[in-house]
């Protein structure tokens, strides 16, 4: 299928006909755009508010977004669907071959894509190689409260789970890792495999919609198999052979 | 001009000038290492080889290392629960601290020596699981006042300890050996 990396921290090795470990589906006939999984992933993986002057020169930090799309001229406008984009998780990534120190490595353990905070330098390669656009970078300190004292109210509200991000480091959604961590923590210490549906990530638990699920999809049993199996599924950009793990549902 | 400066510092006082900026530099550097090697201070004294000696297990007062990411410094409830029937807990100055904690509510202010950066998910749970014991990574606390580091805690350390754990199980090391096993 792709040629087998020489550098074994750079992209999946799948073999012939293997899909990779966790995968997501998104049903754009559910979805209503209503940005209840942008705020959800947000707190849960201490993303930083950009503030105004920032989101103007297009800094705004999200590791999930909703693009819109609409039929006609303004003003009769009619919105057609929404559909929530983010990161991929591919087999074949391209943000990873470009960066220099690796901080963008492939789990091969979890089948991601992942984004090493204290390995970056932030040259910002990723982001530029990164055909769906989501990853961002820190602009600026953010997090710091001996810049902004405001700041200080919202050090109590941060995951302790999750890495908060300092200056001039690329980041992205990790398909939340820690909550993957701990799911299987959980069931390791309870001597059992992780059941499907047993946690989720932040934006699927908040879609109020359900429209997006998450799990196993080396598993043909579970919920994200069985409905990424349904011919109206497609997946962004398949074309450039970057092994999307995200399947968009569309047309039911 | 730098040919003046130096003909000044060749003469006795310069050269004494230049022997007094060694020893500025060099006295000002030793005590910076010495500075940032001391264990910082704690609001107790507290004698960790004293509570082992008794016999008190590590769980019982960490309990969290059993059942997930951290330890757990004891509450005051825990060390008044023994300290209570210990005379001496009401002279003594060094337990002040404790006493006045249990008087006024407030906790006590302990300091975490152990620590590792923000940018690591470090889970006590999988270690002690994996049949690790306390002492293999904090040294042998039989022997130790305030708790200290028996060695620096970093990313090679871990990693060599990963290694060796994992060697020859090619499932365990794809885990073991995985950036996103810590960093996230």
């Amino acid at each position: 299928m792709m040629n087998k990396s020489n550098i074994p921290e750079v992209g999946a090795n799948f073999a012939e006909g293997e899909q990779g470990k966790w995968g997501m589906v998104i049903d754009r006939d559910l979805c209503t755009g209503c940005q209840a999984c942008v705020a959800a992933c947000s707190m849960e993986n201490n993303v930083a508010f950009v503030g105004e002057e920032d989101s103007g020169y297009g800094r705004s930090m999200h590791w999930i977004r909703i693009e819109r799309f609409w039929e006609g001229e303004y003003p009769e406008v009619k919105m057609t669907s929404q559909q929530p984009v983010l990161c991929q998780q591919c087999g074949h990534a391209p943000c990873e071959p470009v960066c220099p120190p690796f901080a963008a490595v492939h789990s091969q353990a979890e089948q991601l894509n992942l984004q090493v905070y204290n390995r970056c330098v932030g040259t910002r390669y990723c982001a530029n190689n990164c055909p769906y656009q989501v990853r961002v970078f820190n602009w600026r300190d953010y997090t710091d409260d001996r810049l902004d004292p405001a700041l200080v109210t919202l050090k109590n509200q941060y995951n302790p789970d999750v890495t908060v991000r300092r200056r001039g480091v690329m980041e992205k959604c990790t398909f939340c890792i820690q909550r993957i961590h701990k799911a299987q923590d959980k069931a390791k210490s309870e001597g059992r495999e992780v059941a499907d549906g047993e946690f989720t990530t932040a934006c699927a638990q908040a879609c109020p919609a359900n429209a997006i699920t998450f799990g196993r999809v080396d598993n043909p049993e579970s919920l994200v198999s069985q409905l990424a199996g349904q011919n109206r599924g497609s997946k962004l950009l398949e074309e450039l052979g970057t092994l999307p793990q995200v399947t968009y549902l569309n047309g039911g | 001009m730098i040919k003046r400066i130096f003909d000044w510092l060749r003469q006795p006082l310069g050269l004494v000038a230049v022997g007094i900026a060694f020893l500025a530099l060099f006295s000002l550097a030793a005590y910076g290492i010495y500075y940032t090697q001391q264990p910082p201070a704690q609001p107790i004294q507290f004698p960790h080889k004293t509570h082992v000696a008794f016999g008190i297990q590590c769980l019982y007062c960490h309990p969290g290392a059993e059942r997930g990411p951290s330890p757990g410094l004891p509450s005051t409830a825990k060390c008044w629960a023994c300290h209570q029937q210990i005379a001496k807990t009401q002279t003594s100055l060094l337990l002040a601290p404790l006493v006045e904690s249990v008087r006024t509510g407030v906790p006590v202010q302990w300091v975490p020596v152990a620590q590792v950066p923000d940018f690591v998910q470090y889970n006590h749970r999988p270690h002690i699981a994996a049949g690790l014991n306390c002492e293999d990574c904090h040294g042998d606390l039989t022997k130790m006042t305030i708790y200290e580091n028996p060695q620096v805690m970093n990313m090679g350390w871990c990693l060599n300890c990963h290694k060796e754990k994992s060697a020859g199980n090619p499932e365990l090391e794809t885990k073991l050996l995985d950036c996103g096993t810590c960093h996230y």
